[in-house]
This record gives structure tokens, C-alpha cells and sequence, in this order.
């Protein structure tokens, strides 16, 4: 495989490695504050936590089905790189 | 009785951080690790009952870590949940086939894990707490 297809290959393994990290954090915080180890919230910021975790579900969901379900990269796939020249004004 | 003790070894300090107080918040005692290098050594210093281990780390990584602890008889037998970013099952294969008790793919949901820390440990199971709202999430 040619360095630009192993490149594209990778991609999906790449971000979905990069999001998981940062949703992780995003949800175990999230809970974190939820379950009052932190402190205690008010019901107006237990809500919009809630909010927040609901919404990194969301991604979560986005995340499992477009990278994680995504098929590996087909070898047949052409990648061409050319150099190109700045216009000229 | 004492607190069971847990290594985690994550590279992402913050990962290591929530999971270091969601678990001190459930009566058990931790000890840090960045890399794969300084995993193997906090174990051999602090000898866990148990070690969440992440796969894509400096210093060669979960599977490495792993495949010493295993040359070592006295942290040979320490069980190992792999708590990975990494996607697929072709990790999740490779790290029970390496011995890992059990494979969790982050974000983990928080019942999740504490309910696999207890079965490995061998732990009665707790109730729930129902604060949380991501009850369900894996």
C-alpha cells in the first residue's frame, strides 16, 4: 500500500481513537458531576450536565456507526498526488 | 477489611484522572501510570489487585505491557481489564487472547466498568446508583 492509501487507511482507526479519548473524558467528568463527587448541583445545572451527556451520546452514536461500522479502505482505491503551481496574478 | 488497590495505566491524564476519582468514590485504592514502561514498574512497586490497562500508549503500548507482566510470576496473575480508544474487534480479540480479562471501549459507561471490576475481583455486585443518566451506554 502505498503511503497516501495507508494514510486513509488508517484515518477512521486515527479519529476514532482521538474522539473515544476525548468523549471519554467528556462523559466521565459529566457523570462525575452528576453523581455529586464534585459536590452537589443545583437542578438547573443537573439538567444541563444531563443536557451535555445526552449530547455526547449523540456523538458517541455518530462515532460507532461512521467509523467503527465504516468497511476497511479498499485496495482498489487510486489516490493521486500531483503538484500543482500557485497561480500567478 | 482493606481497600482493593487498582493500577490504571492511561496515557491521557485526564482519562486517568476521572477514573482515578470514580474509583476512590467506590472504596478503592489506586496507583497512576502514564506509559507501558512505568506501567510494568508501578506494578512490580505497588503489586495491584487489579489493572485497567489502555492499548495506544508511549513506551510500547498495552499489548507490551501485557506480554511482561506475563514473564513475571508475582504480577503474572494479576488480572488485566484493557480499556481502549482503539476500535474494533480485531483489538478486543488480540487482548483477551493476551489475557485480559475483559475489553471496554471508551467512552465506558461507569456502572459498566465498576460492575467488571467487581466480577474480576470477585466482589459482590452494589446497587446502582441512579444518578447518573448513562445507565445503558457501553
Amino acid at each position: 500500500m502505498t503511503k497516501p492509501t495507508q494514510r486513509i487507511a488508517d484515518l477512521p482507526a486515527y479519529l476514532s481513537h482521538e474522539l473515544r479519548n476525548a468523549l471519554a473524558c467528556i462523559h466521565q467528568f459529566g457523570n462525575i458531576l452528576v453523581d455529586g463527587l464534585a459536590g452537589e448541583l443545583t437542578g438547573e445545572q443537573r439538567e444541563y450536565v444531563g443536557i451535555m451527556l445526552e449530547n455526547a451520546k449523540k456523538i458517541r452514536s455518530v462515532l460507532d456507526t461512521a467509523l467503527d461500522g465504516a468497511p476497511p479502505a479498499s485496495p482498489n482505491i487510486q489516490t493521486k498526488i500531483e503538484r500543482v503551481s500557485k497561480l500567478e496574478t | 477489611m482493606a481497600n482493593k488497590k487498582i493500577l490504571i495505566v492511561d496515557d491521557d491524564r485526564d482519562v486517568q484522572q476521572g477514573m482515578n476519582l470514580r474509583l476512590k468514590a467506590n472504596q478503592y485504592d489506586t496507583c497512576l501510570a502514564g506509559d507501558a514502561f512505568s506501567g510494568v514498574a508501578e506494578a512490580r512497586r505497588s503489586e495491584p489487585d487489579l489493572i485497567l490497562l489502555d492499548l495506544g500508549m508511549p513506551a510500547g503500548g498495552g499489548f507490551l505491557v501485557m506480554e511482561t507482566l506475563k514473564m513475571i510470576p508475582s504480577l503474572a496473575v494479576i488480572p488485566v481489564i484493557v480499556v481502549s480508544a482503539r476500535h474494533g474487534l480485531a483489538n478486543q480479540k488480540r487482548a483477551l487472547e493476551s489475557g485480559a480479562k475483559a475489553f471496554l471501549q471508551k467512552p465506558v459507561d461507569d456502572n459498566q466498568l465498576l460492575a467488571v471490576i467487581r466480577q474480576t475481583l470477585g466482589e459482590p455486585a452494589r446497587m446502582k446508583k441512579p444518578a447518573s443518566r448513562d445507565q445503558g451506554v457501553v
